[in-house]
């Protein structure tokens, strides 16, 4: 195998700081395996032997996968590394060369592995500005790949990975790094905007990527304020259906001219009955023509807004539907509010009511009650919260997303 | 589970109508329909309830249907929280 095109760019972890190449000295990793890592260090030096040597490979955080899932991998052929110990496959079989596995996000219970290759992963491109990138995604996730894969395939894109305990400080690791480019979650930037705007503002950010959760117009707002000269994207992707989005003019949603439109090399995108459906090369293997992301898209004038996952956003009151995004984009149009969580509690009379945690602005003196006739002024009755917690900060899962 | 006593329910029964602009009458005997207090408020009130003593309360006890006064609000909660 030829060396990828970026094997001279820089990486750097928490013990590791050189070129991709660099990590070539690693242990020699068995050819079917699924490494759970302790850190990025050990996911880099894994994702080094993928794109050079034939074999195939799991990368996952240790953290993410119990015993009897590890004990499945085993069973289907795949060596189980935690650091210097490994446990062999339980099932013989040749590694197919090039497979690169994912695990969901899992969202809904246990993560699920999903097929890939790091060709599929690799949806960048063509000439790039030379930049540094910040990856704080999870180890192994799709997001994370996506990052690895362009520093990978393009020369000039260095990377600098942040663990999950250095998320309250990457602000001025990447001060420190000279970081350029950064990817995260709104969450991620919400939290990031609130805990350090003031290291944060002094970043020399050209491009700032947003995906994972939907993205609303006020946090795009709020970086395009911070950052006026970064380019500002925001990307819908998903283990299962690829990147198959991306958006780069500042707004929320993408144009609702590209859906139903048949480009090459770009996913058809649809709305049926509410839901977004993607159709892309670019998806996992195994999976359906056209993907049901089961979340929910509503296309607003020139726009379809993806505002969260349908399953989960209907909260029914008594009989009347309220959507937790609509009511949690109200909140995050609030000027003082800097988060907001919206979710269903059980109620009785009613079934459930509208429930909902936000975060503040340092200093704010808006109320509970400010906030609740903020709400009542623009929503139906039903959907405003009745019950509403101001919390000091932004609660922040592994995967850099709230559960909103 | 700690217990609240009807005075301090009848204050949160007023926190909730006034979060609306509403305002609750010193009189228990006020309708309900009246002063605009409907089931979405009535399960705001019990939520808030629950909360302040820490316990969920059973709503499948009987007697829903008579409640039709401010003081039948108060009496319904006094009872469910002491079942």
């Amino acid at each position: 195998m030829s060396l990828p095109a970026g094997a001279g760019n820089r990486v750097i972890t928490a013990r590791y700081d050189g070129t991709w190449a660099g990590l070539a000295d690693a242990p020699v990793l068995p050819p079917a395996a699924a490494v759970l890592v302790q850190d990025n260090t050990e996911a880099v030096r894994a994702v080094w032997q993928a794109a050079t040597t034939p074999r195939e490979t799991l990368i996952a955080a240790a953290t993410r996968v119990g015993d009897e899932q590890a004990q499945e991998l085993r069973e289907s052929g795949l060596a189980v590394v935690r650091s210097d110990a490994v446990e062999p496959p339980l099932t013989g079989r040749e590694p197919e060369a090039g497979r690169v596995w994912l695990l969901t996000s899992g969202s809904t219970g246990r993560p699920k592995q999903v097929a890939h290759t790091l060709e599929s992963l690799t949806t960048v491109g063509g000439d790039q500005p030379r930049r540094t990138w910040l990856c704080p995604y999870a180890t192994g996730a799709y997001a994370w790949w996506q990052i690895v894969t362009l520093s990978l395939a393009l020369p000039g894109q260095d990377v600098l990975f942040v663990e999950p305990s250095e998320l309250d400080r990457w602000p001025q690791m990447a001060v420190d790094a000279g970081v350029t480019a950064a990817s995260g979650t709104p969450t991620f930037w919400r939290q990031a905007l609130f805990r350090s705007g003031d290291v944060l503002a002094g970043l020399q950010l050209e491009q700032i990527t947003l995906g994972g959760e939907p993205v609303d117009q006020a946090i795009l707002d709020t970086l395009r304020e911070v950052f006026p000269k970064a380019r500002i994207s925001w990307i819908y992707a998903s283990s299962e259906a690829g990147a198959a989005i991306a958006v780069h003019d500042g707004r929320a949603g993408f144009p609702a001219a590209w859906l139903e439109r048949d480009t090459p090399g770009r996913p058809r995108l649809t709305v049926q009955d509410g839901e977004l459906v993607i159709a892309s090369a670019k998806a996992a293997e195994g999976m359906d023509a056209a993907i049901r992301t089961g979340d929910r898209a509503e296309v607003v004038g020139d726009r379809v807004l993806i505002t969260g996952r349908i399953a989960s956003d209907e909260i029914n009151v008594g009989g009347s539907k309220a959507s937790a995004s609509k009511v949690r984009g109200v909140l995050l149009d609030h000027p003082d509010v800097r988060w907001a969580a919206v979710r269903g509690r059980k109620a009785p009379l009613v079934g459930q009511v509208v429930m909902a945690e936000v975060v503040l602005a340092d200093g704010s003196a808006v109320t509970d009650a400010d906030l609740t006739a903020w709400c009542a002024a623009r929503l139906p009755d039903y959907s405003v919260p009745r019950r509403l917690r101001v919390l000091p900060e932004i609660p922040i899962k592994e995967t850099l997303k709230s559960d909103v | 589970m700690s217990t609240l006593s009807r005075d301090q329910v009848r204050t949160m029964m007023a926190e909730v109508l006034s979060a609306q602009g509403k305002e609750l009458p010193a009189d228990d005997s006020a309708s309900l329909e009246t002063i605009g207090f409907r089931s979405l408020d009535f399960s705001e009130l019990a939520l808030r309830v629950e909360d302040e003593i820490g316990d969920e309360l059973n709503f499948d006890a009987p007697g829903l249907r008579s409640i039709e006064t401010v003081g039948d609000v108060l009496d319904f909660l006094d009872q469910l929280q002491t079942a």
